[in-house]
């Protein structure tokens, strides 16, 4: 302190014991242990690492399970669209669904593959069974087609049936009498499968 | 990362592996979008019934005479189910079962229980080897809604047996179901 002037970052060589230095600021505990590796375990320092390990093996678990519940319930068939004025009904004792003619009874009109092929509300105002011309035809022409593709195979008269749960049996059984007629004997009805938690 | 480690490894050339996850993730993270957005989530099924046409005749064949086989009827009236057997116009057997009032979800599983024990008395056709189904005949009203049908339909089909197809013995429906016209 001597000549009045304060030394900031005192000279070590030249140590007073009784001059009051001020010192940088920092860390002090355990600074002064000689022995070298002690003080590097004990005195700390560097702070907290800004880098956090992620435990990824849950997360892969997680990811795994997803995967295989997704390609076990996955289908290559493709979705099957259904008329969007139909809800069908449900059933427990099904099979899979199978690649042939679809015919959409609703509560106003047939259709076949989308194409429109007859009215319901007609065969309702009649009050008996019928054959449905337009639907004749359709499925007819379709099984002609069918067979000029494939002259040599036995034609497997197969059309599933998306009818709506509230169409009477009138129209159902005029609709498969239909079919039968045009050379398609086996129907199958399209219903949504119940699981069996539902059933219960 | 993932790392595999296997210990010290004593001043030799370093054992230990460090395996790079994130191509692992990434992986399955596409698999995942791909199934998700490929994913059908309704499932849609079919029933199957038969119009019973029968082909038309081989002229270069000689007509068989054959025995009628027995043909379960199955009528539905407001308050009940008939379970008709009938071989021909001769009626084997006659039997009913309640029809329960119901609302929602349709399920018949009385009616389901009294067709398999019919099917069990009068079948002739219950041999693994024998491929042939028993018929049902479906009498409903015209006004009887479809999801009625369908539930009566369920409960003929629910009875099954085994069935040797393609040396594999698999669960068949023990009916094939068509309609009643007149």
């Amino acid at each position: 302190m001597s000549g009045g002037r304060v030394k900031m970052f005192p000279d070590h060589k030249h140590h007073d014991p009784h001059a009051h230095a001020v010192h940088k600021p920092g860390r002090r505990l355990m600074h002064h242990v000689p022995l070298h590796f002690v003080h590097k375990r004990v005195a700390g320092g560097g702070g907290r690492s800004v880098n956090a390990a992620l435990n990824l093996v849950a997360f892969i678990d997680f990811l795994i399970v997803t995967v295989i519940f997704l390609l076990m319930s996955f289908s290559a068939s493709g979705e099957i669209t259904v008329d969007k004025n139909i809800t069908l009904p449900k059933a427990d004792n099904v099979q899979d669904v199978i690649e042939a003619p679809m015919v959409a009874v609703n509560g106003n009109q047939v259709l076949v593959d989308g194409t429109p092929a007859g009215s319901t509300r007609a065969i309702e105002d009649l009050g008996r069974m019928q054959k449905v011309d337009e639907l004749f035809d359709l499925l007819k022409r379709k099984r002609e087609l069918w067979r000029s593709f494939h002259p040599n195979k036995p034609f497997p008269g197969v059309c599933v049936l998306q009818v709506d749960e509230n169409v009477s049996s009138l129209v159902v059984k005029s609709v498969f009498q239909t079919a039968a007629y045009a050379g398609y004997p086996n129907v199958s009805f399209m219903v949504r499968k119940r699981g069996k938690a539902a059933a219960n | 990362m993932g790392g595999v480690d296997v210990g010290p490894s004593n001043g030799k050339r370093q054992m230990n592996m460090e395996i790079n996850m994130i191509p692992f993730i990434d992986l399955l993270m596409v698999t995942i979008m791909f199934l998700l957005i490929t994913a059908v989530w309704v499932n849609f099924s079919r029933m199957n019934a038969n119009a019973q046409i029968p082909g038309p005749p081989d002229p270069t064949k000689e007509i068989d005479p054959q025995t009628p086989e027995k043909v379960l009827n199955v009528h539905v009236t407001d308050s009940e189910f008939k379970l008709v057997w009938k071989q021909g116009a001769t009626v084997v057997s006659e039997t009913t079962a309640e029809r329960p009032k119901q609302g929602g979800d349709l399920l018949y599983d009385d009616l389901a229980k009294k067709i398999a024990d019919e099917w069990k008395q009068q079948s002739s056709h219950q041999d693994k080897s024998d491929k042939k189904q028993d018929q049902a005949i479906l009498h409903v009203d015209n006004r009887l809604p479809f999801k009625e049908v369908i539930a009566v339909l369920d409960a003929i089909y629910d009875c099954k047996r085994e069935m040797l197809v393609e040396n594999e013995v698999k669960p068949f429906p023990v009916f094939n179901m068509s309609f009643s016209v007149r």
